[in-house]
């Protein structure tokens, strides 16, 4: 039993476990009175520093008995809520217990609540880039075989070559904006089975800012069969994001 | 506004707490109606003459209470407009019928001369309504009757004499006739709790710990628990929060006492001077009067222990359907089935469904069973169909147990569970386990070889051939295959854990307050279900699917449905924890059990209460109905099981053997037998179909709900296997009869 330094501690222990004694619980591990030890310290303390700024406030030079008390009413009304009282579950309960039970939508399929109630939306959203854009030499990126434009999810043919600035939609700017880099499926193609790459699943990543500076990069890739890495409702809520930020 | 007594300030903050008048569904006593007028007993009068609608006696009374206050504080402008606006005479006035009920105070001895009998067997009668309000005295000590009316615990009298008046009843009662005895006897614990709560309400301590001290020890053992709780209560503060206390406070306490031991106890407290314990007795005790017989001892200890005493008579009168629904036909293909069935002549075999595994082939309704929309269901998918075919395949091949033929029992173990076990369920077809723990995870194992398998993800889906015949195994991704699947998302330990019926979603319950519903397709949550605040002892799914049922520390159990976020029914009345929750296989019914030591009935389709079930001394953990409806097992920390007959709401048989909790307990799949599983590492299984069998329910017993329990429960113990210091939290019946049960070594 892991034992506080100090002999007035033997007796708080003993009270400890007095109060257990006499609570009427007999079976507990020891660690249990460690734990009341502690607990007790902390709430206590918490109280009486409360007490003292409720006393300063009330400009009395001395914490008293009210001090104490009214700190004891407002932890007891933050921390350690009860439940509702009785007639108020009673009329709620009434009310909910009035409106007839809802029929049953056949042929339904899963039966969830809307989708604002579920766990199944992603829980990360993209960031959208801005429209108007400006490009300095300096954000360039010599990558080759990378080409910067619009997050896109219709990337027409992999662009070989300089980035250019003109690119159909929008052009990208210095200040921490988002650049598209679209690599050709040709590094996937072991992977790829389809041979339509009009409707490309577009799988967006954040690679490391620390490469190119504070510029955030967004890789757009033309796969179409993806691995089990993201699944197919991840996938949609992309596109539409995709379609958003244009 | 000046406070007349001490109480009047204290019951001002009780009233901020409350949020509105309550006027009709819920227990309502006298203080109550007191303490929705005391907002403004002195200024707006408008707000007490609009509560006279009714003109109810106990109104009447509160009424000319305001209004003698009122012209005592020479407020004599709201006095007229008080007595203009509620109508009253102008006698009224000096008519006080303001102690018919209301506790007198002390010192108001002369109260009892006029008071008339009629009014006060008005207060305790069944059918308690208008005993005309006596004007009983115009006694000049007028001053206490507003605070009177309006607190629930204003002085009885002096503290000191407290202890005068208790030992005086027991005086009384031990020289009572001995058949009186037993029933008189019922009064101590409800009067004690009482008197040593309002001794400690009115800050009298010391008295309170006296008081405390000396009588204690006399209450019946099975109140031990409780009477340790409030030997820790001393001050007025300790009560506050303690919502359990304060439910015990306010609603009344229920006793079954015959007519003549009743008039016994009314005539010797009436003689006395000063009966402030008959005042008592009438604020918080309802007596259930009836005629017959009085009971003996044995009978009221099995009824009683429950925080609120034992169940009205009108309690348990709500007609209860009970039957099951009649199962859907289902052709069955009997390309493999058994030989006999085809040896039926010449018959083209689809035309042959099953007999006697589906329910009755009968067209006529059973009268205790409820229709078939009574509540909606969800209709039958094709899988369903499928697995139903299945459970009539199994069901053919099911064992039939009795007491010659006991089931095997198969354990399983979980062993190294260092997170701490805590909740356990079994798929129907016993094909797959989950785990609740205590560091907030849920994990699935897969029991038979099959292992457990995700879907694949939507570009791969797109790949299969959807019209193949086994497209339900290509949609399942290999690469994911395991035996076992963890499932993160709770914040807190998980208590409650179900399997829906058609194997595709779990529940689970946890202390952080919400019921997450879980897909067994993808092993991913699919929604957080929050309404509760409080921890959730326990969730269980329909045995149709769709809705299911939680019940948690805030008192209450709710009905949700997967597709709404918030419940569809709140059942509210219990006043301690719900701990266990369970549905009627006709999933028109639910019952819950609680730390109240008592179990209720709810009606899903009215959210009503229909059968309240006395008897346990200790918080109810489990709960189990028979596989036909009619009856209801329940097992709680005192170690014993009690059997109830729904239709008629009485105990038909009490089975003592377990030393410990009982924490499972299920019938086999015919209602042969019963299995318990309780802390003391043993499964027990006893002969529920005996004990069901000699089941003579007559009119008395009907009428009075008096119950002749034979002690038979070793006979009716068909045998007792222990475990290696594994106590057991679960148990279930495969498909064909077999025991499973399923523990977590203690080492």
């Amino acid at each position: 039993m892991n034992v506080f330094h100090g002999a007035v501690l033997g007796t708080v222990l003993q009270v400890m476990i007095q109060i257990l004694k006499d609570m009427g619980i007999t079976e507990y591990e020891p660690r249990v009175i460690n734990q009341m030890l502690e607990f007790t310290y902390r709430y206590v303390t918490t109280i009486i520093e409360d007490a003292k700024i409720y006393a300063t406030h009330a400009k009395k030079s001395t914490v008293d008995a009210d001090d104490i008390k009214l700190a004891i009413q407002c932890r007891m009304d933050q921390s350690f809520t009860s439940p509702p009282p009785r007639d108020f579950l009673l009329e709620v309960a009434r009310q909910k217990n009035q409106t007839p039970l809802p029929l049953i939508k056949p042929y339904c399929g899963p039966r969830l609540p809307p989708d604002r109630y579920c766990l199944t939306a992603p829980n990360y959203r993209l960031k959208s880039i801005q429209k108007k854009v400006s490009v300095s030499s300096a954000g360039r990126i010599s990558v080759p075989r990378l080409s910067v434009g619009a997050v896109s999810s219709r990337p027409t043919t992999p662009t070989l070559g300089t980035p250019s600035a003109a690119k159909a939609g929008a052009p990208v700017s210095l200040t921490g904006q988002r650049f598209t880099v679209q690599i050709p499926p040709s590094s996937q193609t072991t992977v790829s089975k389809s041979t339509t790459p009009s409707t490309p699943a577009v799988s967006n990543v954040l690679i490391n800012p620390s490469l190119i500076g504070s510029k955030n990069i967004l890789i757009t890739t033309n796969m179409v069969s993806q691995s089990a890495a993201t699944d197919s409702l991840k996938r949609k809520h992309e596109d539409d994001d995709d379609y958003d930020a244009l | 506004m000046a406070a007349v007594q001490g109480g009047m300030v204290d019951e001002k903050e009780e009233v901020d707490i409350k949020t509105e008048p309550q006027s009709d569904g819920f227990v309502n006593t006298n203080a109550t109606d007191g303490r929705q007028l005391s907002p403004s007993p002195g200024s707006s009068s408008s707000a007490g003459s609009s509560k006279t609608a009714a003109g109810a006696p106990e109104d009447q009374q509160t009424l000319l209470a305001v209004l003698q206050f009122l012209r005592k504080n020479k407020l004599t402008e709201s006095v007229e407009i008080l007595r203009r606006e509620a109508g009253l005479p102008e006698d009224a006035l000096d008519s006080k019928g303001v102690d018919c009920g209301a506790p007198g105070s002390g010192g108001s001895a002369g109260g009892v001369d006029g008071l008339d009998a009629g009014s006060l067997l008005s207060r305790v009668t069944v059918s308690s309504s208008a005993g005309t309000p006596a004007p009983t005295k115009a006694v000049a000590d007028d001053q206490p009757d507003v605070s009177v009316v309006l607190s629930a615990y204003s002085q009885q009298g002096d503290p000191a004499l407290y202890k005068v008046y208790y030992s005086d009843l027991k005086k009384f009662i031990e020289s009572v006739l001995d058949c009186h005895r037993a029933e008189l006897s019922q009064v101590f614990y409800p009067l004690f709790v009482h008197m040593y709560l309002e001794l400690v309400y009115n800050n009298h301590e010391s008295e309170a710990k006296a008081f405390f001290q000396k009588f204690s020890g006399d209450q019946e053992c099975y109140y031990e628990d409780d009477l340790r709780v409030l030997s820790s209560l001393t001050k007025k503060e300790h009560m506050r929060g303690n919502e359990t206390l304060l439910d015990f406070r306010t609603s009344k306490f229920v006793l079954r006492i015959s007519r003549d031991s009743y008039q016994l106890l009314k005539r010797h407290l009436q003689e006395r001077q000063n009966n402030q314990i008959w005042n008592i007795i009438q604020e918080h005790l309802y007596i259930d009067i009836f005629d017959g017989m009085p009971r003996s001892k044995s009978q009221i200890d099995a009824m009683s222990g429950s925080l609120a005493g034992e169940a009205k008579r009108e309690a348990n009168k709500a007609k209860v359907y009970y039957g099951l629904l009649k199962e859907p036909e289902i052709e069955l293909p009997l390309d493999d089935e058994d030989e006999e069935a085809e040896n039926e002549e010449g018959k083209p075999k689809k035309k042959k469904p099953k007999k006697d595994s589906m329910g009755s082939k009968s067209k006529k309704q059973d009268p205790n069973a409820p229709s078939q929309n009574r509540i909606p269901l969800p209709e039958l998918k094709d899988s369903d169909k499928l697995d139903k075919i299945m459970y009539m395949k199994e069901a053919t091949k099911r064992i039939r147990l009795g007491p010659e033929n006991l089931p095997s029992i198969c354990f399983y173990t979980f062993l190294n569970a260092y997170q701490g076990l805590t909740a356990v369920d079994f798929t129907d077809d016993s094909s797959l386990i989950a785990g609740g723990f205590a560091d907030s995870t849920v994990r699935v194992w897969s029991v038979t070889p099959k292992k457990l398998r995700k879907v694949k993800s939507a570009a791969d889906l797109n790949l299969i051939d959807k019209e193949s015949d086994d497209v339900l195994e290509r949609i399942m991704d290999e690469k994911t295959a395991s035996e076992s699947k963890v499932l993160y998302g709770h914040s807190g330990p998980v208590y409650g854990i179900s399997f829906s019926p058609d194997r595709n979603y779990l529940l689970s319950s946890s202390e952080d307050g919400t019921v997450r519903l879980w897909s067994l397709l993808t092993f991913t949550c699919l929604v957080g279900y929050k309404g509760h605040n409080y921890p959730v002892w326990d969730t269980q799914f329909s045995p149709y699917g769709y809705y299911f049922v939680s019940g948690g520390h805030d008192r209450v159990a709710r009905l949700w449905a997967t597709d709404h976020y918030q419940p569809l029914r709140i059942f509210a009345g219990h006043l301690a924890d719900v701990t266990c929750t369970r549905f009627h296989p006709n999933s028109n019914y639910v019952a819950t059990g609680s730390s109240d030591r008592t179990i209720r009935l709810w009606d899903v389709l009215t959210g009503n209460c229909v059968r309240i079930f006395t008897g346990h001394k200790g918080p109810i953990h489990t709960l189990a109905f028979s596989p036909n409806g009619k009856f209801l097992a329940s097992g709680a920390t005192d170690g014993r099981v009690l059997l109830w007959d729904i239709g008629h709401g009485l105990m038909v048989s009490e089975l003592k053997g377990h030393t410990d909790t009982i924490y499972a307990l299920r019938f086999s799949r015919d209602g042969e037998i019963l299995a318990s599983g309780s802390m003391d590492n043993t499964v027990r299984l006893w002969n529920a179909a005996k004990a069901f069998d000699d089941l003579e329910t007559d009119d008395f017993t009907a009428a009075t709900g008096h119950i002749h329990l034979q002690d038979n429960s070793p006979e009716l113990l068909l045998g007792t296997y222990m475990s290696k210091s594994t106590p057991v939290i679960h148990l279930h019946f495969t498909r064909r009869n077999l025991l499973l049960a399923a523990g977590s070594y203690a080492a």
